[in-house]
């Protein structure tokens, strides 16, 4: 498949790694992939409070970035930089293109799952992981099954990627709860959203896990920062940087 | 302007211990949510229908008011309809001292910590008494409620042994639980003698019966109820539903939600006055039509008030039920109230996770409803935390591909070369964390370097 990256600013500038595993791991699956220069945000930080009118300009520039190069998929290591963008493109310009590339913008776990199937050999890895099933990807893109819903099969789809690495062990935190991070929140409500970082840390450490790996960026640099903070032993890690490893 | 919500939780949160323990009595509510509805396979479905219900209730409002109100008076019932907070005071107290009455025993209902009824009928004379036990503990304390189902949450059995002792006698340091019930209902019970009129809720007003349905799990309802010979209850007019099957939908979804219980203890369904007294209902707007008018807000009115997002919001929590500047804590308190400029930290209080829209038994859209709040707040330029500052400027620079490439890279170097020791005094964020460690580079230049264009 034909795929454009599209690597949300917090990756593009603080964890760059995420972006280079995430390419190498679709081009190793056989993906043609391209990045295109000028990508901006996905407007989450200005709509997630509520400012509508100061993100137009940024998810114009995005969806400008985007469309440099054709593609059948756009697709980006970050849950709800995606969630943001599909609905940003779609409610803040007006430009038909914008709206249908909403469309085609797949989370990196949801496009292996569901729109290009891994099926690729991969290598053994002897190591515990503990999942971070982060909010947006969740309750809005529905990369698991929310633990509140009342579903006779629930799924979790980065579980279901990481148990086809032979020797993987995977464990869960006790709850799929909020790790506090929330965008401006962990600076607003500094309070709370530390408390949250630290229960959720602890909650993940108690399953006797080596590594915390999750799909979204933002609340793994929450988790990161407690982890760094208290000398805690675990590593955290985007998923990309497993499969990348193992593919 | 009252303070932020981040200021107001400091108190509460200061005392880790204590959040802890906070924290894991609601998620004990929610783990046992969790069982009873997923002890009902049809449950997701049971939500479907019950929002479908409440959203032909919002509807179809102005009929099913005139239908109710004209079967309870067919009933036997007079029926009251109330403008606003004022108007409801008024009537009540009125039907009260036309009958010469000195004192009310109540049962919980939020719609009376809503409009401030206790105080007014104080005002007139009338002697209030609580008559829930969580309720009576706060009325003792003069303290409001910081959850709406569990109102006394956040106190310890210890705190209350105190309370206990000093106001009704109880044995100086005594906390055991059984033994602090038995003395509240002692003291009750001479309340419940005592008094000349009750009031009770309404947790669901049914249309075609004129009837209505209370349900406890203390009996106090019914006790008060069914003593004196006057029995006012008074409603949100979005308490109304079409007919019994509807209520009983409701019911069963309720207390499974609220408390994991499959049925409250009392279930009564009120639908004549007894023989010889009088029954009167107040039906109140307060503002609900004029909310209701607005498609993105409107959907709140679909709550049956159990008090799950509460329980499952971990922001709540965390934070107490007394950080909020609403009466209503949570995500549904958010939703109803949250676009209030004069505490507009309040929509803020909140991640976004959510968790609350999972659980509500009617499907209210408490994310988006919250969100909605922001915008509102946005257009009028009424945002706290300093956002009114800094959000244009930061639409700017992520407007602009060179101007978010020049501000991360200062904020790279800005990390490398700032201490740890002064990284850690900024607050906010690195409060309890730490900031990432830089990388040299973008992947945007390390792309160009390495791919090319």
């Amino acid at each position: 498949m034909k795929i454009a990256l599209f690597i949300p600013c917090l990756v593009n500038h603080f964890y760059p790694e995420i972006a280079r595993d995430t390419l190498e791991l679709l081009e190793k699956l056989g993906h043609g992939v391209s990045y295109t220069q000028g990508q901006t945000c996905c407007g989450q930080l200005m709509t997630n409070s509520g400012c509508l009118d100061q993100a137009r300009s940024s998810v114009e520039a995005l969806g400008k970035a985007l469309l440099k190069e054709p593609c059948d998929a756009v697709v980006a290591p970050a849950a709800s930089c995606v969630v943001a963008a599909r609905e940003n493109l779609e409610r803040l310009t007006s430009f038909e293109d914008f709206h249908s590339l909403a469309g085609k913008i797949f989370e990196l776990t949801e496009f292996l799952h569901d729109i290009a199937p891994l099926d690729h050999p991969l290598k053994p890895l002897r190591k515990t992981v503990s999942l971070q099933m982060s909010c947006h990807g969740l309750r809005q893109l529905g990369l698991g099954t929310a633990s509140e819903l009342v579903v006779a099969r629930p799924v979790n789809k980065l579980q279901a990627l990481l148990s086809r690495i032979p020797e993987l062990t995977i464990t869960q935190p006790s709850r799929d709860e909020c790790c506090g991070f929330g965008g401006t929140f962990s600076v607003d409500e500094r309070d709370i959203s530390g408390k949250m970082a630290n229960d959720k840390v602890a909650d993940h450490l108690a399953t006797g896990a080596e590594a915390i790996v999750g799909y979204d960026p933002s609340c793994l640099m929450s988790l990161g920062g407690v982890v760094s903070r208290k000398g805690i032993p675990l590593e955290v890690m985007h998923f990309s940087a497993l499969l990348n490893q193992v593919t | 302007m009252s303070q932020t919500h981040a200021r107001k939780v400091e108190t509460f949160t200061a005392d880790e211990a204590r959040v802890d323990w906070h924290s894991a009595a609601l998620l004990a509510l929610r783990d046992k949510r969790d069982l009873q509805a997923k002890s009902l396979p049809e449950w997701e479905q049971m939500r479907e229908t019950a929002s479908r219900m409440k959203l032909y209730v919002l509807s179809h409002l102005p009929e099913l008011l005139e239908q109710f109100t004209s079967n309870c008076e067919a009933n036997g019932m007079e029926v009251h309809w109330a403008r606003d907070a004022k108007e409801h005071n008024e009537i009540v107290a009125g039907i009260l001292k036309e009958r010469g009455k000195k004192k009310l025993v109540k049962s919980k209902s939020m719609l009376t910590e809503e409009v401030h009824l206790v105080p007014h009928l104080e005002k007139h004379g009338i002697e209030c008494i609580e008559t829930d036990l969580g309720e009576r503990i706060l009325q003792l304390r003069e303290e409001p409620p910081s959850h709406i189902v569990v109102p006394a949450i956040h106190l310890k059995k210890e705190e209350i042994g105190e309370l206990f002792h000093e106001k009704i006698g109880t044995q100086a340091g005594a906390s055991d639980p059984t033994y602090l019930t038995h003395a509240a209902r002692e003291s009750m019970r001479q309340e419940f003698l005592s008094a000349d009129a009750a009031m009770t809720g309404v947790n669901m007003a049914i249309a075609d019966e004129g009837a209505f349905v209370v349900c406890t799990n203390e009996g106090n309802a019914d006790m008060g109820a069914h003593l004196p010979d006057l029995h006012i209850a008074v409603m949100g007019m979005e308490k109304l539903v079409p007919d019994a099957d509807s209520a009983a939908l409701l019911m069963r979804m309720l207390a499974r939600n609220a408390t994991g219980q499959p049925s409250t203890s009392y279930n009564s369904i009120f639908g004549a006055p007894r023989p010889g007294c009088q029954l009167h209902i107040v039906i109140v707007d307060n503002g609900r039509s004029l909310r209701m008018a607005d498609r993105r807000h409107a959907e709140i009115y679909k709550c049956i008030r159990c008090g799950a997002c509460i329980n499952t919001c971990p922001v709540y929590r965390r934070g107490g039920g007394h950080s909020y500047d609403y009466f209503i804590p949570g995500p549904i308190g958010l939703a109803i109230a949250g676009d209030n400029p004069e505490a507009n930290s309040e929509a803020w209080a909140c991640t976004l996770n959510g968790s609350c829209n999972n659980v509500c038994p009617v499907k209210v859209p408490l994310r988006e409803t919250i969100a909605y709040h922001r915008e509102q707040l946005a257009q009028q330029k009424q945002l706290p935390y300093h956002k009114n500052a800094y959000m244009p400027l930061a639409g700017k620079i992520f407007g602009s591909p060179r101007g978010l490439s020049m501000a991360m890279a200062a904020a790279r170097v800005g990390l490398r070369i700032m201490p740890q020791t002064l990284q850690r005094r900024i607050g906010g964020w690195s409060k309890s964390r730490d900031f990432p460690k830089p990388p040299a580079e973008s992947f945007a230049h390390w792309y160009r370097k390495n791919r090319g264009e």
